[in-house]
């Protein structure tokens, strides 16, 4: 009977909560009236010609860059911890935490060691940060971290991958390591099987940069308007965030190590065509 | 130079100098530890399986030489019984052996003391016989001389 009582309290209590939310969005008005139409917006998030937040006073930077630096302190802050105060106790029989741990790091691993067998250990080390950085990146959105633009606006901080700069860096230098990584293990021979996908630089930037940019459209789209902005965002932000993270970070990670390992694959001597094997037919 | 998509190359040396960072940073404080710890772990594991095969061997040669071991030990005990049989009929026909000889021994003592003794009461028997008869001659003769006399005293007498 008491069980009964508090669980009615407790959806009072809830729907009392919801109403007073509601009122508060319909009593509030225009206050939080937008600086930009949907269409500024939508080029803005495509160009980032309008937004931008001044970084240490030294320049004038993409949001998307503000994120990124927000990202880094947060996981390598979180890294610092738990190496200071978890990983010194790591057990033999793991715990939930370390059972995650391992299976964060491990996956990784795996990925290098199947797509490259020959040569792994930097690539695991690589394709790790370039996958924590895009999943929690890209999970960032989801935050809704605020911060002022120059004109003096507060905007949500987008994540990293979806500014071009951003998406750029990552496809290029995910490239420029498969490259060294080619002449390191096969001279000359590596340098050229790797030139021969010179377009790969481009096409991981600029699908990363279009995969990431199609989620915060949608997610800008749906926010933009009041009327869209209930149960819409739990599916659109959660669930299309949540799934986005995941494949894009599988993409990259997967075409990161499966190049790598066509590049450090030791290249056989093959036989000429036209010189004759010793002892064959000669007359 | 404007660039399309207001590509900036400042920004993209930033995101560069950031991720680098951010992977390096990474791979000194997460990725390096938990592998060295998962290699240090699965090596323990390794070690325990290899020690837990060389028992495994070890305990199967033992078993092998064990079961070696019992085989000639079974043999053996067969043959010592097989020896202790043969000894036991050696020793089993010896007593037999001896005991009849000692029968025979006795048999002809047996014989030997009868004979005797049958001899002896033949002696005996003759000597009694002879001795009755004696005896009796002794007597009747007595009885015919006393008549004799008689008769002869009588007629004597007479005269």
């Amino acid at each position: 009977m008491a069980i009964k009582n508090k669980k009615l309290i407790t959806i009072i209590i809830w729907l009392a909560v919801i109403l007073a939310l509601f009122a508060g969005v319909f009593l509030t008005g225009n206050q939080g009236e937008k600086h930009e139409t949907v269409k500024e917006m939508m080029r803005d998030a495509v160009l980032h010609d309008l937004n931008h937040i001044s970084f240490l006073g030294i320049k004038e930077v993409n949001p998307a860059f503000i994120s990124a630096l927000v990202i880094t302190a947060v996981l390598l802050i979180s890294a610092a911890f738990i190496r200071l105060f978890f990983i010194p106790r790591l057990k033999y029989i793991p715990s939930k935490f370390q059972l995650l741990l391992e299976q964060m790091v491990g996956l990784f691993d795996n990925f290098a060691k199947t797509n490259s067998p020959h040569q792994n250990g930097f690539l695991g080390a690589y394709i790790f940060g370039a996958g924590m950085y895009i999943f929690f990146g890209t999970m960032f959105e989801l935050i809704g971290f605020q911060a002022f633009t120059t004109e003096g606006y507060a905007i949500s901080l987008p994540a990293p991958l979806s500014d071009i700069n951003g998406a750029i860096a990552m496809g290029c230098l995910s490239y420029l390591i498969i490259l060294i990584a080619g002449i390191v293990t096969n001279g000359f021979k590596g340098l050229g099987s790797t030139l021969k996908d010179f377009s790969m630089p481009l096409s991981m930037s600029f699908r990363l940069f279009g995969a990431m940019l199609s989620g915060v459209l949608v997610t800008e789209l749906v926010y933009y308007y009041l009327s869209l902005s209930f149960v819409l965002p739990v599916i659109v932000g959660v669930l299309f965030t949540l799934l986005h993270a995941i494949i894009q970070t599988y993409v990259l990670v997967m075409l990161t190590a499966s190049t790598y390992g066509e590049a450090t694959k030791p290249k056989k001597k093959q036989l000429s065509r036209h010189s004759p094997v010793s002892g064959g037919f000669q007359n | 130079m404007n660039v399309p998509l207001n590509i900036d190359w400042q920004q993209i040396l930033l995101h560069l100098l950031n991720f680098s960072v951010l992977t390096f940073g990474l791979y000194l404080l997460l990725y390096k530890p938990v592998k060295t710890f998962m290699d240090e772990r699965a090596k323990h594991y390794e070690t325990l399986d290899t020690q837990a095969k060389e028992k495994l061997e070890e305990a199967e040669k033992l078993e092998a030489s064990y079961n070696r071991r019992l085989k000639d030990v079974e043999t053996e005990i067969e043959n010592k019984k097989a020896g202790a049989a043969v000894e036991a009929k050696k020793a089993a026909d010896l007593i037999l052996r001896n005991a009849r000889q000692q029968a025979e021994g006795l048999l002809s003592d047996a014989r030997e003391a009868a004979q005797d003794e049958r001899a002896k009461i033949l002696d005996d028997s003759r000597q009694e016989i002879a001795y009755m008869a004696m005896t009796a001659a002794e007597k009747l003769l007595e009885q015919s001389a006393s008549g004799a006399l008689d008769q002869f005293l009588t007629a004597v007498k007479k005269e």
